[in-house]
């Protein structure tokens, strides 16, 4: 099973956002960074995308408030690089600012959650998250071994 | 007591100085310098001269005077600039009368003009020796006098016996052109014209410039014929005639010989009396008996005493004045010096002790900025004071003086009781700031010489209608309403010096106002940035805290006690409430992050819009809205307006015990301006409270109570309105709902009185 690699530097973030992923059922292997530039470095290690592909995270979720190189600057580095990384990116912030919000997408997100102040939020945002990200894309995958 | 401008343009048509021609008592040469070729001559040279003015054309001046008297004249004509007739020389004249020839001189149109005057004596007789005697009297007695009135009539005693002539007047011109005699010499049996006022067209615009001009107008005899130059063509190219208004022979205009016959006069010499260079008035003798000529000697005293006169006029004024001008002075010093101590010139002007009616005869005072008028003592109402403003600003000049407003001014005319008289000064032209003093009205009457509303007949039987001066010089009372006492030089002086200190306060205190503005901007957005950061930063570790106390709740349930289980939920509780704060105080922060995009909106739909937002948000209340259909459409922020509108409709809802909520939300008209208002059946609010529910995170419920609202709202909603320039208030009692009325334009300042 493909991992989800989760970029967060704090521990109690870091903590809630596995309670909720376990709540939802989610059983995928995770991936944690506490910063942007060690992601990079993970994601490509210098051997080519294609003989790692079962390794590559199926999903990432991406503070913005990281120490160093920040969330949003670490979007437009993927877009800037010439390996384009298929994982899909969600970013998860305190940061309900809508000039942040399109700036992500703007800089390639595939989504945007705005961390909730209540946990049962946080199990639902997650439990959308699961669902949409994990069921929808692996379904097609089992029809086409079929 | 208007006075037409037919008499004026007609004289302005009258070029008096073009006239081509002289008096008989002297002869004019017009010469071509340097040869000193004469070029024209006056016709009647052979009177004087013994020669034709036909054999003088074309010959040169030593023919004439011979070599010694030429190369005199030529000494003279190197020295001096001649820009006025100056006397040359007086030479021995070889002619039948045997008597000395007076030339005197001056240049025009780059031509020379040489005027011949016979002398009155003898070669021996000296001007000085002949009247030293007199003179020295007259000098005296002029030292024994006191105030200005009182010098001149001395001095027009001196003159009657200097002149010989029947009559002499001092004559004093007023700012509108017409005059009055204010000092009188006569033969007892002719009438006095002292005291008596003389229309502006009595002496016309030109006649008063050419008086200016020269030290000295003689005519000898009214009844004169013209003397014409020889040839009649003009020496110029232009085919102009030559300019004689320097030239002491310069023939009158045939309005002035008409005017003066009417009155009976027969003969007159007039000198002007300057004020620093501007006319102030005449030195008027007039023969009524018969004519009389004064020969140069004999004018000479007279001439010298009116120019000396001219140097006195300023000084005998202030001397009248003296004590006034001291106590304006004072005022004056008080007032800036207050100034100095004051943060604000305004409560200076207008202070109970101090202030703007200090030391000036005045009776009123006010003061108009930005559009905000201030009365002091007794003046026009702020209404009046605002429509002079506007008048005030279509006049060019910083400072407008005017004893006669309502002439002037018709509209002034409702209120020339209290000011008839005004003094204005401008302070600042872009913010329409003047301070005016009022004087009121004083009814009096004045003497004129012959009804002032007929200067001039139209002669019809002419064909071109000729002008003719009017016939009746017979008194003419009338009593003169919209005048005031007139204003005197020393107050005019005062509050131009008083208009230059508020100019220098007005630009400073702007220069400063900017300063603080843009430091307060700045320390503003500083404030707002800072409050957007901390609150933003503040909502991770909140929100941390509340993850971890729900974890607590939901994992460790089965080792909390019942009073653990308590405390995480107070935790819960009190960062709940925290957290709504935040999110309040980020809202409020955030409309300064708003783009300020004003555009004419219609308010209905915007209204329509938030209440469906809100509907949707309590679907289970019963809540009944009705909304005015048309409202007023204005220039707004659409982002600010629904901001507006939902607070008041929330807090409608939410402070509502009632089983049936009812809104109405609407609009009416004051005094021009559209007045929003959001009306509920709620609880109310006590009118003691009204001061403060607009102050942020101000409650006047418990936090759980009423749903427990953030504090923000109405502060949120004020803030809305006033980025529009419009204000908030609300009418309600405890128990008796609320309404809370808005404007969204600036209010049109209110009159303030004194």
């Amino acid at each position: 099973m493909r991992p989800l690699m989760i970029v967060e530097d704090s521990d109690e973030d870091f903590e809630v956002i596995c309670w909720a992923l376990q709540k939802t059922g989610c059983t995928h292997p995770i991936i944690r960074t506490e910063r942007a530039e060690e992601a990079l470095s993970r994601l490509f290690p210098g051997l080519p995308q294609i003989d790692r592909i079962d390794q590559l995270p199926c999903l990432m979720l991406l503070d913005l408030n990281l120490p160093g190189m920040n969330g949003l600057q670490m979007l437009k580095e993927l877009r800037q690089m010439k390996q384009k990384l298929s994982t899909p990116i969600v970013i998860l912030s305190t940061s309900d600012n809508p000039l942040d919000i399109a700036a992500c997408y703007r800089f390639g997100a595939a989504g945007y959650i705005v961390k909730p102040f209540k946990l049962e939020q946080y199990i639902e945002k997650i439990r959308d998250l699961t669902r949409y990200w994990f069921n929808t894309i692996t379904l097609p995958e089992e029809k086409c071994d079929e | 007591m208007t006075i037409t401008n037919v008499d004026l343009s007609s004289c302005d048509r009258e070029q008096v100085h073009l006239v081509g021609a002289i008096q008989p008592h002297g002869v004019l040469l017009v010469l071509a310098e340097p040869e000193l070729r004469i070029v024209q001559a006056s016709t009647n040279s052979a009177d004087f001269l013994d020669v034709p003015c036909e054999r003088l054309v074309g010959q040169c001046l030593d023919g004439l005077l011979g070599e010694e008297n030429t190369a005199a004249i030529r000494t003279q004509l190197v020295k001096k600039e001649l820009a006025n007739a100056t006397h040359l020389i007086s030479v021995p004249f070889l002619s039948s009368q045997n008597g000395v020839v007076h030339i005197s001189g001056n240049r025009i149109n780059g031509l020379l003009l040489l005027e011949f005057e016979l002398s009155a004596g003898t070669v021996e007789m000296i001007p000085a020796h002949a009247y030293s005697s007199r003179l020295q009297d007259m000098i005296q007695q002029l030292y024994g006098s006191a105030g200005l009135l009182s010098f001149l009539s001395v001095v027009v005693e001196q003159v009657r016996i200097l002149t010989g002539f029947e009559r002499v007047m001092i004559y004093r011109f007023d700012r509108d052109g017409s005059g009055m005699v204010i000092a009188e010499a006569k033969e007892t049996n002719l009438e006095a014209y002292l005291g008596l006022h003389y229309p502006a067209s009595d002496i016309p615009e030109p006649a008063r410039r050419l008086f200016a001009l020269s030290p000295l107008r003689h005519l000898p005899d009214v009844d004169y014929v013209p003397v014409p130059l020889f040839p009649d063509q003009s020496p110029l190219s232009d085919g102009s005639p030559v300019d004689l208004s320097h030239s002491f022979l310069r023939s009158v205009s045939v309005m002035y010989t008409s005017y003066l016959r009417n009155m009976g006069v027969k003969a007159t010499l007039v000198m002007p009396l300057l004020k620093s260079d501007k006319l102030w008035g005449l030195i008027s003798c007039m023969h009524h008996s018969e004519p009389k000529y004064l020969a140069y000697e004999q004018r000479f005293p007279v001439e010298l005493l009116s120019r000396m006169l001219s140097l006195r006029i300023g000084d005998l004024e202030n001397l009248d004045h003296y004590a006034y001008r001291t106590q304006l002075i004072q005022a004056y010093c008080q007032l800036i010096g207050e100034m100095g101590r004051a943060k604000n010139y305004h409560d200076v002007l207008f202070g109970s002790k101090i202030n703007l009616l200090n030391g000036i005869n005045a009776d009123g005072a006010a003061l108009l900025e930005n559009g905000k008028v201030t009365l002091l003592g007794i003046t026009p109402t702020a209404y009046q004071v605002g429509l002079l403003a506007e008048w005030l600003a279509q006049q060019k000049d910083a400072v407008l003086v005017t004893h006669c407003l309502s002439y002037n001014f018709q509209a002034a005319g409702e209120f020339s009781a209290v000011a008839s008289g005004l003094l204005a000064i401008r302070i600042s032209r872009v913010n329409l700031t003047w301070v005016m003093w009022f004087r009121p009205e004083v009814l009096s009457e004045t003497h004129w010489a012959g009804d002032p509303k007929k200067p001039v007949i139209i002669d019809d039987e002419d064909q071109e209608s000729r002008l003719q001066p009017r016939t009746s010089f017979a008194l003419w009372k009338e009593t003169v309403r919209g005048y005031s006492h007139p204003w005197l030089d020393c107050e005019i002086e005062h509050v131009s010096k008083l208009q230059q200190n508020l100019h220098d306060i007005l630009a400073e205190q702007t220069y400063q106002l900017i300063q603080l503005n843009t430091e307060l901007e700045l320390s503003n957005q500083a404030l707002n940035n800072f409050v957007y950061a901390a609150s933003h930063d503040l909502k991770e570790p909140l929100r941390g805290i509340h993850n971890y106390a729900e974890l607590l709740r939901l994992e460790e349930d089965e080792h909390l006690s019942g009073q653990g289980h308590q405390r995480i939920e107070t935790i819960l509780y009190l960062t709940g409430r925290m957290h709504h704060f935040l999110e309040a105080l980020l809202e409020y922060s955030h409309l300064d992050h708003i783009d300020q995009d004003f555009q004419i909106r219609s308010i209905t739909p915007l209204v329509e819009e938030v209440v469906d937002m809100l509907k949707n948000a309590n679907p289970d209340d019963c809540i009944t809205i009705d909304i005015q259909p048309a409202m007023p459409d204005i220039l707004c922020n659409s982002t600010f307006v629904k901001v507006i509108f939902q607070n008041l409709i929330m807090n409608a809802i939410k402070y509502n015990a009632e089983a049936v909520k009812t809104i109405k939300i609407g609009c009416y008209t004051t005094n021009g301006m559209p007045v929003f208002f959001v009306q509920d059946n709620g609880i109310g609010i006590s009118s003691e409270f009204h001061e403060y529910i607009f102050q942020p995170f101000k409650r006047l419920h418990g936090h759980k109570e009423y749903g427990g609202g953030s504090g923000v709202g109405l502060a949120l909603t004020q803030k809305a309105i006033t980025q529009h320039g419009g204000r908030i208030w609300i009418e309600s009692g405890e128990g008796k709902g609320s309404t809370f009325c808005f404007t969204l334009t600036p209010e049109h300042v209110e009159e303030r009185g004194e």
